[in-house]
């Protein structure tokens, strides 16, 4: 019988990110779009796609022009997240797709939304697919036509799958979409936007504290911004933090028409990682942060953790707020084990592959998206899992989905990991009981 | 203003009911997409995903696939997926993409089946029409590939075609199955649902076939030319919702507007004729509509625009999924939950527990 394909860490690192196998890269094999994956393998799936994320610019509306497909499961957004109110439809016919008619359409359409809406929405957001993406449809061109046919801004979010591994894939298009409506201000030298996510970061992130600590009275984040005008204050930071590598192109527009510069942090697990991340911040800003405190509760808590679960072997997947190689690094450096990564494996991470072959080389890496997935069976050392798609391959098993939508970050998500794992082991404890 | 929806989200679309029909029949499908489509099928349109194994895979194409038109890749990653899956036939499912490029399906059908060895049924499917557009073609294909012997017919044997989710709100075929069993019928196949590519290949041996949907009508015209199977349209009573059947009786002096598929709401006008004698029933869809089924003043809804002009105080009920009151707003009579997973992604009650 076909088993579904893995690689082991120590085999992975000794063939090089220029020869990783076919079976873990997406482009070389059909994509299985299994349960594991469906939140993350589409660019109009479930969570944070196209569609939801151009709708975090405050009081917006979003009229989708395509092919009727490239709109149902916004059926289920619209019902589960209360955005029914503000998703839109132009349907595209047969000569619609062949012709490009529909492009005629556009400003009327866009008129008639605004009309029927008892307000006046602070933009309209046109998403568009993959037909115009092989029309080569200009529009720019379309929305300011009809920008100044319904008074208000409208503007483009190209959710374009075709081009998801090129350099602007849409998750990262959408990013500069929803930060587009910002105009010139005058600056404040102790205001700061977070860019990344379209959710708020945790509150208790000590990201926060440290920032006011070097005297920055405002943070803004878009998912904090209530109204149209909290959003347009974004346009006022000093510099912008850039949690979320998605967002850099964003905040490089920002950098050109805003003359807001921005750092870049990555979101990481491994806590002397996470300090000297905030070091270098430290440095860039001219500020000294003292993350000392935050440094050693995190890592009393993971000690307690340990002493409280022995024998944890880990299932760490992509499902989850974290990129699962650095996360499952992190945990072996913590002192864990870890049989089985199910990731997407890249020039971005493959330094983590390495590090994780030196500690521990048989450490088994899945790609979630190969059709020998089909026929995956649970390696039966995985005692707790990490991320959504983990509980899919082992449902009977306890374990953190962590993938909520308040976003972990710094020492605060580390132990919000934690913390949510304890929980789930906790409750595993009382079931056995 | 045409195609533009205040109110309503699309329907699910053609590709979604092209996979439907072959979703159980352990073949090896492609939706040749660059992974939005196949996500949509997978994730929305087939509850069944949740329940049961399928393989069901994005071709995931990228600009340049589309724009240098490399069907040869397409070709090379489905053979190799052949290999380590190890199907009983493949199937190429069409979307806007080859839509656009216009995709040589036939070409497509051809390369693979010569590559793979393996049967190969395409379904030209745009994005742009329904999901009964997409089923029609491929119910047609599927029996004239596989139904090919003549057999001998065997007494109480019923086949059911058409039979989806996306038509009847159901994931699996125990209610159609006891309510043919009631009605005598010793062996009742539900053509893919709880059933196999062999139950396709015996369809020669059934003593007659029950038609579900208008999608599935030209494919039993095809099963009664080819083996003489005769076929009635009839959708099952047991996938009516239970409000609706506790009620029927009360309505016979009342004006009911039924918004569903042609077959639903064809049977929907039975029950309240058997019932209460007499029947103020007018059929309107969204979906297709066979001459067959069809009555005066049955309706055609081109969009929810539509909807809003007919769905007015005119009458006394409405039978729709629930979705679809929000469009109603000139009606203020009575309204009853007909679910209509093709149209709202609802299953009939009882259903979605079991997944």
């Amino acid at each position: 019988m076909t088993k579904a394909f893995y690689i082991t860490a120590a085999e992975l690192a000794q063939k090089g990110k220029d020869n990783i196998p076919d079976e873990l890269l997406s482009a070389k094999h059909l994509i299985y779009s299994s349960p594991a994956t469906l939140a993350f393998n589409s660019p109009g799936a479930q969570g944070f796609g196209v569609k939801r994320a151009g709708l975090a610019v405050p009081n917006s509306v979003m009229l989708l022009v395509a092919p009727a497909c490239c709109g149902r499961n916004t059926t289920m957004l619209s019902a589960e997240s209360g955005y029914g109110d503000r998703f839109f439809y132009l349907l595209l016919d047969d000569t619609d797709i062949v012709t490009g008619r529909h492009l005629t359409k556009i400003p009327k359409a866009v008129e008639e939304v605004c009309q029927s809406l008892d307000y006046t929405p602070s933009a309209v957001m046109i998403c568009i697919t993959c037909v115009d993406a092989l029309l080569g449809t200009d529009m720019d061109s379309v929305c300011r036509k009809s920008s100044d046919r319904a008074g208000v801004p409208v503007v483009p979010c190209y959710m374009y799958a075709l081009t998801r591994e090129k350099r602007l894939p849409p998750m990262a298009s959408v990013r500069k979409s929803v930060y587009s409506l910002l105009r010139p201000r005058k600056r404040k030298s102790d205001e700061v936007n977070i860019l990344g996510y379209f959710s708020p970061l945790q509150e208790d992130c000590e990201l926060y504290s440290l920032l006011k600590g070097a005297g920055v009275k405002k943070i803004r984040e878009i998912s904090r911004c209530e109204s149209f005008e909290e959003y347009e204050k974004m346009s006022q930071a000093n510099f912008s933090l850039v949690l979320n590598a998605e967002a850099r192109y964003a905040a490089q527009q920002m950098e050109q028409e805003l003359n807001i510069p921005f750092i870049e942090l990555a979101r990481v697990f491994q806590a002397d990682k996470i300090s000297t991340q905030y070091r270098l911040l430290g440095q860039a800003i001219g500020a000294e942060f003292d993350d000392s405190a935050y440094y050693e509760q995190t890592m009393a808590l993971i000690d307690d953790f340990k002493e409280k679960h022995k024998g944890l072997c880990f299932a760490v997947g992509e499902f989850s707020n974290c990129d699962p190689i650095e996360m499952a690094l992190a945990l072996i450096r913590y002192g864990f084990k870890v049989a089985e990564i199910f990731g997407t494996v890249g020039e971005r991470n493959f330094g983590f592959v390495k590090k994780i072959a030196e500690l521990s080389p048989e450490t088994k890496i899945y790609s979630n998206l190969s059709p020998t997935m089909l026929f995956y069976e649970p390696d039966e050392r995985v005692n707790v899992y990490i991320g959504k798609d983990c509980a899919y391959y082992h449902p009977d098993i306890k374990g953190a989905d962590f993938n909520d939508e308040i976003q972990p970050f710094g020492y605060a998500g580390v132990k919000k990991l934690f913390c949510d794992i304890e929980k789930a082991l906790d409750r595993k404890g009382a079931e056995d009981k | 203003m045409k195609n533009l929806l205040k109110l309503l989200s699309p329907f699910a679309p053609d590709q979604s009911g092209a996979a439907a029909v072959l979703y159980e029949l352990g073949g090896l499908m492609v939706i040749c997409d660059a992974g939005g489509c196949a996500g949509n099928v997978c994730g929305f349109d087939e509850p069944r995903w949740f329940t049961k194994k399928s393989a069901v895979f994005s071709a995931g194409l990228r600009d340049m696939d589309a724009i240098l038109g490399r069907d040869d890749r397409l070709i090379e990653k489905l053979s190799k997926a052949c290999e380590q899956i190890s199907p009983a036939f493949t199937a190429i499912i069409g979307t806007p993409v080859p839509a656009v490029i216009a995709t040589d399906m036939r070409a497509l059908k051809r390369m693979a089946e010569k590559k793979t060895g393996l049967p190969c049924i395409t379904a030209e499917c745009t994005g742009t029409n329904y999901y009964d557009s997409g089923s029609e073609p491929v119910w047609t294909e599927l029996f004239k590939t596989f139904a090919t012997e003549s057999k001998p017919v065997q007494k109480g044997r019923l086949g059911i075609i058409g039979a989806t989710p996306l038509e009847l709100s159901i994931i699996s075929p125990e209610r159609i199955a006891a309510e043919y069993k009631a009605k005598g019928w010793e062996n009742v196949i539900c053509y893919g649902m709880g059933s196999t590519l062999d139950d396709v290949k015996n369809a020669a041996s059934a003593e007659k076939n029950i038609v579900c949907s208008a999608a599935a009508v030209k494919a039993a015209e095809y099963l009664k030319e080819k083996f003489g199977t005769p076929y009635e349209i009839e959708y099952p009573q047991s996938c009516l919702p239970e409000e609706l059947v506790q009620k029927a009786d009360s309505f016979a002096d009342k004006k009911v507007l039924v918004i569903h598929n042609q077959t639903a709401a064809d049977a929907v006008r039975k029950l309240i004729t058997e019932k209460s004698g007499e029947c103020h029933c007018t059929a309107a869809t969204f979906f297709m509509q066979k001459k067959e089924l069809s009555q005066q003043g049955d309706i055609f809804l081109a969009d929810e625009s539509d909807l809003c002009d007919s769905a007015n105080d005119n009458y006394d009920v409405v039978i729709a999924d629930k979705t679809l009151r929000r469009v109603m707003k000139n009606f203020s009579g009575e309204f009853i939950d007909f679910p209509h997973f093709g149209l709202s992604g609802r299953l009939l009650q009882g259903e979605s527990e079991k997944i």
